[in-house]
């Protein structure tokens, strides 16, 4: 089966031709005429994107609304099925469409902003995400782990999962790191599960030690769990690469006008607070991008 | 009674039709599935005959009058649904029965091509299917027809009417499950497996009561879990899939194994045992699982009655270049020294053609049919690769300085020696007809990579072809002796399956849109017709009223279109279709 293959962007542009032309991405004079903006977001992805009795809830979903309120616009959500990675993201949600869903979106939210992403090559040079502009990063995401406080004393260093059990969700870094890292010395304790909400089930039941994921998702859940009992660890994660990154939007790449709009919001939105708002409304721990620390200068 | 039917024109109604055809249209019943190999009249199973030979006695059609042949009705599926069209067409008294991408099924009328009823499935938002949208064909049991669908329901259909007879969901669609093979009959169980190898799921084989979806038994295909069986209604514990958890994975990696049996599997009666072939082991890094990670790229022979794993073979142990074991194994005789040997035959992904004993799954012998393989440089004595661990791509957690790894070419590309598409065995020849590709892949591990806004190492792929030449090739193999006896070269990669005739022929598609029949000793190429689309579908030929028939899909997709660099090159011309083409002799030739 499939993983990641950035040549069949090329492809997949030939095809695109052939798409009927409704629920393509519009113009930022489009849309203000149309007077709604349809954003991707991650479906069944707390606390980002995610539905409480059929209501939408989450960061992504309040930063989405503020975003059409600013634009004075309405704002159409629409629910993205992860593939394997975000270049299918994109493909599949904002410059190409699905192949069973042949329509897009104006803005998708939750991509990376990391230049050495957005400017990747192919393998024959060309490059990946010619077709779309990522911009607007609006929070900085990192790795977490949460642990069980009468299990382990303290998380010091990542050392005592080679005595306690971790549990993880399966295919992401925190998996490849436990299973891999110092030999694989850590591959017998870590437990795979199908995502972060059971992992923590199942520390809560006792089955595993700690959790590691993203640190938005389980600041967001240590919530609501016992915080003395389940403090978050402070140590650091030796050999793995890239500790972390920063996460915007992208429009597709002719509709930069748009994305110059949206930009503008973001950034009132961080220096004004409201992002850090929204964030601790659902009790998921803000790290503001570098992009706007008053410290660097940018171009 | 045939002749009364054969001027039906659809403007009758279907009860009349079916008045008039009376004994005609009988149900489908376990002795024809069991005798479909031999009975020329009707195509009952995938495979042609449950042991999956695709081989048909008919020879009015042969290597004399094959360049007579022509069409007699092309049918067209219709829609702006297009895309792959990897469907093998059944045949039972006078009405084609066929699957359509996007999990469509219609009724076609042999003789005239008119459409009898179409079901199109709903397909729920967000389905998110890896290698598009395909389906491989129906199986009939009964007044039913049965498929499966992308997201993982087995959907039964009166074969008169098209409506659903019942309706069952095998696996969630939302964790990553579809369906897209074509489901068996054996002893009035539908048996199908599942797709969705890459999401962390556990492939499990399953069998159903054909005539009303009751559960029968399911066995996991991954060391470590429950089988179940069902008696008077009650689910109970039927062993543990190899024992025990954790003898082949670290860790409880094993709860999410993969290994998913999502090509379906043949069955041999003299044995009593189905064949089931399971892909790649998840996660995707082998690094991370060191083992054997039982039953992942294995064939299982399976119990039909218990769902027990009788024997098992692993062709690919400890996989790391995402070669499914999933490909048929095709049950067939041969005598060695005046012996009777029950072997059965397959061709892996990983491009080497493995001869078992379909008793005890025991190695007789194994060969590279593919002609370039660097993972691993032969097969022990067991049929255990012996591997070239400089071939084995590295662990992206090595890479700590955010770089690209170091680039580890493979061959064949994970689309595999020879890929779903079905082989053939002849009879008459005794010769294996394998469509193989030769194709190699770059990997490289790429740390720049991101999942759902999280950070994430990724493997690169590019796939190229090895020739400038060719990527696909077809070959006719001896089985006894590893010996290649001809080959036919294909500009771009084959994708469609095979059948052979007591005709000395050999029909396959190509996705330049051409139905090649050709000589099945020698390869000679003695009939080529153009059918507007690319084929990736299996053709089948049978008899009606005194004539035979032969009928493809064509429309071209399935997983190729999918990939670029080299392979894009050669296809992104092909043009997407969807038609039945039907043939036969004209009816005077002589």
């Amino acid at each position: 089966m499939k993983r990641i293959n950035r040549s069949w962007l090329r492809y997949g542009l030939i095809c695109s031709l052939a798409f009927s032309s409704t629920g393509f991405a519009r113009s930022y004079d489009d849309i203000i005429d149309s007077k709604e903006i349809t954003v991707a977001i991650y479906r069944d992805f707390a606390p980002f994107s995610y539905q409480i009795d059929g209501l939408p809830q989450g960061i992504d979903v309040d930063v989405a609304q503020h975003i059409a309120q600013q634009l004075n616009v309405e704002l159409k959500l629409r629910w993205m099925t992860a593939d394997e990675n975000v270049e299918d993201d994109l493909r599949n949600n904002l410059w190409k469409g699905h192949f069973l869903k042949r329509s897009v979106a104006d803005l998708m939210l939750r991509v990376p902003y990391d230049k050495a992403y957005s400017q990747m090559r192919d393998d024959i040079g060309e490059l990946v995400h010619e077709q779309v502009h990522m911009f607007a990063p609006y929070h900085t995401e990192s790795w977490q782990i949460i642990y069980n406080a009468k299990q382990i004393e303290t998380v010091s260093t990542i050392a005592v999962f080679q005595y306690h059990n971790i549990g993880v969700e399966v295919d992401s870094i925190p998996q490849f790191y436990l299973t891999s890292a110092f030999g694989g010395r850590m591959r017998e304790s870590a437990k795979h599960f199908s995502s972060i909400p059971l992992a923590l089930d199942a520390m809560s039941n006792g089955e595993v030690d700690a959790a590691m994921g993203l640190r938005s998702q389980i600041s967001h859940f240590q919530h609501s769990l016992d915080s003395k009992q389940y403090p978050l660890a402070e140590n650091a994660f030796p050999m793995m690469g890239r500790q972390q990154w920063d996460i915007g939007m992208a429009v597709k790449t002719q509709h930069r006008q748009l994305g110059y709009a949206v930009g503008d919001i973001v950034e009132a939105m961080i220096k004004q607070g409201h992002m850090e708002k929204i964030f601790a409304h659902y009790h998921t721990l803000y790290q503001v991008p570098d992009l706007y620390l008053p410290e660097k200068s940018h171009p | 009674m045939i002749k009364t039917c054969k001027n039906n024109k659809l403007s009758l109604s279907l009860c009349i039709t079916l008045a008039l055809c009376g004994a005609a249209s009988a149900n489908v019943t376990d002795k024809d599935i069991a005798n479909d190999q031999v009975t020329t009249h009707d195509v009952v199973s995938y495979g042609m005959g449950l042991k999956g030979q695709r081989y048909s006695p008919l020879s009015m059609i042969n290597t004399s009058t094959v360049k007579e042949m022509r069409p007699v009705w092309a049918f067209s599926l219709g829609g702006e649904k297009q895309r792959g069209q990897e469907s093998q067409p059944m045949i039972k008294d006078g009405v084609m029965y066929i699957t359509g991408s996007y999990s469509r099924v219609y009724a076609i009328d042999a003789r005239t091509g008119d459409e009898l009823w179409q079901y199109d499935a709903r397909l729920p938002d967000g389905i998110m299917p890896c290698c598009d949208v395909i389906n491989r064909g129906v199986a009939l049991y009964g007044d039913l027809v049965i498929f499966g669908t992308l997201d993982a329901k087995l959907v039964a259909l009166n074969k008169d009417t098209g409506k659903v007879v019942w309706k069952k969901k095998v696996e969630d669609y939302k964790a990553g499950y579809s369906i897209t093979a074509a489901p068996i009959v054996v002893k009035g169980n539908i048996i199908t497996g599942v797709s969705g190898g890459e999401f962390g799921i556990v492939g499990k084989v399953r069998a159903y009561n054909a005539l009303n979806g009751q559960l029968v038994w399911e066995r996991p295909t991954v060391e470590g879990h429950m089988g179940y069986i069902w008696k008077d209604g009650k689910k109970i514990e039927n062993g543990i899939s190899g024992g025990k958890p954790g003898q082949t994975w670290p860790g409880d990696l094993w709860k999410s194994g993969g290994a998913a049996p999502w090509l379906g599997g043949t069955y041999d009666a003299d044995v009593d045992l189905l064949f089931f072939g399971t892909g790649n082991p998840a996660p995707w890094n082998s690094h991370l699982r060191p083992g054997d990670n039982y039953f992942s790229a294995s064939r299982l022979a399976i119990d039909p009655d218990t769902g027990k794993i009788v024997w098992h073979f692993q062709t690919t142990p400890h996989d790391g270049w995402d070669y499914d074991g999933v490909n048929e194994l095709i049950p067939f005789d041969y005598t060695d020294k005046g012996k009777t040997i029950k072997a059965a035959a397959t061709a892996d992904r990983n491009g080497f053609f493995y001869v078992l004993n379909r008793e005890n799954g025991d190695f007789i012998r194994g060969f590279p049919f593919s002609d370039k393989i660097t993972w691993a440089s032969g097969l022990d004595s067991n049929g255990r690769p012996i591997f070239v661990e400089a071939g084995r791509p590295g662990n992206p957690m090595d890479s700590k300085d955010g770089k690209e790894g170091k680039t580890v070419v493979a061959a064949p590309s994970f689309l595999g020696g020879k890929n779903w598409m079905p082989m053939a065995y002849s009879q008459d020849t005794e010769l294996f007809y394998v469509p193989s590709n030769e194709w190699e892949m770059d990997i490289w591990n790429e740390p720049t990579a991101y999942k759902k806004g999280a950070a994430y190492l990724g493997a690169g792929f590019t796939i190229k072809a090895i020739n400038e030449e060719y990527i696909g090739v077809l070959k006719a193999i001896d089985p006894k002796t590893g010996k290649e006896v001809w080959r036919y070269k294909n500009y771009s990669p084959l994708w469609g399956g095979i059948l052979t005739t007591g005709g000395n022929l050999v029909f396959m598609g190509n996705p330049e849109g051409y139905l090649l029949a050709m000589n099945a000793q020698t390869g000679e190429i003695k009939y080529k017709f153009n059918t507007g689309s690319g084929i990736v579908g299996s053709p089948v030929t049978w008899d009606m009223d005194g004539e035979q028939y032969v009928s493809v899909l064509s429309g071209w997709g399935g997983a190729v279109p999918l990939w670029g660099g080299d392979v894009a090159k050669r296809i992104k011309h092909l043009n997407q279709g969807g038609t039945v083409w039907t043939f036969k002799l004209p009816k005077n030739y002589n």
